[in-house]
């Protein structure tokens, strides 16, 4: 068996690769999937957890089925916002959204 | 069986990092978007190997078949401006790597030095039906708050994108 830590690592890895490409793209569509990759991170280790934990196995599981939902609401709404925000102000970047700065 | 897990992990590691590096590098969204499905599939064969086959079908559902679908809908109904973008990572973005490799190397060196009650011996997940009976038995009323976080999502994205500017 492949031990829990390089499971950890994996979902480490994947987790900041999606920060990073949060922190540094500019197109709102590549924000929205690379925080997508980031949940996948987070889930790969909460199955991982759940399938070494002594007691109490499978919960991590369901918590996965519960971040499936929520991000699944969280990519509709945050595409309903940028097409609505391509609609209105013709723009696609994070950087030219400034109309809130204050 | 043991070396054969291990050789598995390793190769759907490499594909997975490697989708994740591309949909951050590339300069086409729509190569984006395709090597995300590469990434999300990896993840689900991630979850194979760690017996959680029905996160495994719902990840290839929800994530591979749905999530991906509506982001390139969503790039192609917002194609000619994002289409003709000249510069791809914006002016602070310098920023984003050091901050990136700052986050990899606390929580890699908090995961090394952690100490773990099982950390290699059999599979603990159950099975479809322990889930379900997880699931239905003490999480019953999260599961139907969930139900209506949905509906709420499914109107809020049909108000914000919808024709009328009603707001």
């Amino acid at each position: 068996m492949t031990p829990l830590q390089h499971y950890l690592f994996l979902a480490v890895a994947l987790f900041s690769i999606g920060a990073w490409g949060v922190l540094a793209r500019r197109n709102i569509i590549l924000v929205i999937m690379c925080i997508e990759l980031m949940l996948n991170g987070i889930n790969i280790a909460l199955i991982a957890f759940s399938n070494y934990s002594l007691d109490g196995a499978g919960r991590g599981q369901v918590f996965v089925f519960f971040i499936f939902a929520v991000a699944a609401a969280e990519v509709a709404i945050g595409l309903a916002i940028t097409i609505a925000l391509y609609r209105l102000r013709e723009r696609m970047s994070v950087d030219e959204l400034h109309e809130m700065k204050g | 069986m043991g070396e054969f897990n291990q050789l598995a992990f390793w190769i759907i590691a490499f594909t997975v990092i490697s989708c994740a590096i591309g949909v951050v590098t590339f300069k086409n969204l729509i190569h984006s978007a395709i090597s995300m499905v590469c990434c999300f599939t990896g993840v689900a064969g991630v979850y194979v190997l760690l017996r959680a086959e029905l996160a495994a079908a719902a990840q290839v559902l929800i994530y591979v078949g749905a999530i991906s679908i509506l982001i390139l809908f969503a790039i192609m109904l917002t194609r000619h401006r994002s289409g003709d973008l000249k510069i791809f990572f914006h002016r602070q973005s310098w920023a984003a790597i050091p901050l990136m490799l700052l986050v990899g190397i606390v929580f890699t060196g908090v995961l090394a030095s952690a100490h773990y009650m099982n950390s290699s011996s059999e599979a603990m997940n159950p099975d479809t039906r322990g889930i379900a009976d997880i699931l239905f038995n003490d999480y019953a009323f999260p599961f139907e708050v969930l139900s209506l976080v949905l509906l709420v999502a499914i109107v809020g994205a049909v108000l914000l994108a919808s024709k009328e500017k009603q707001l």
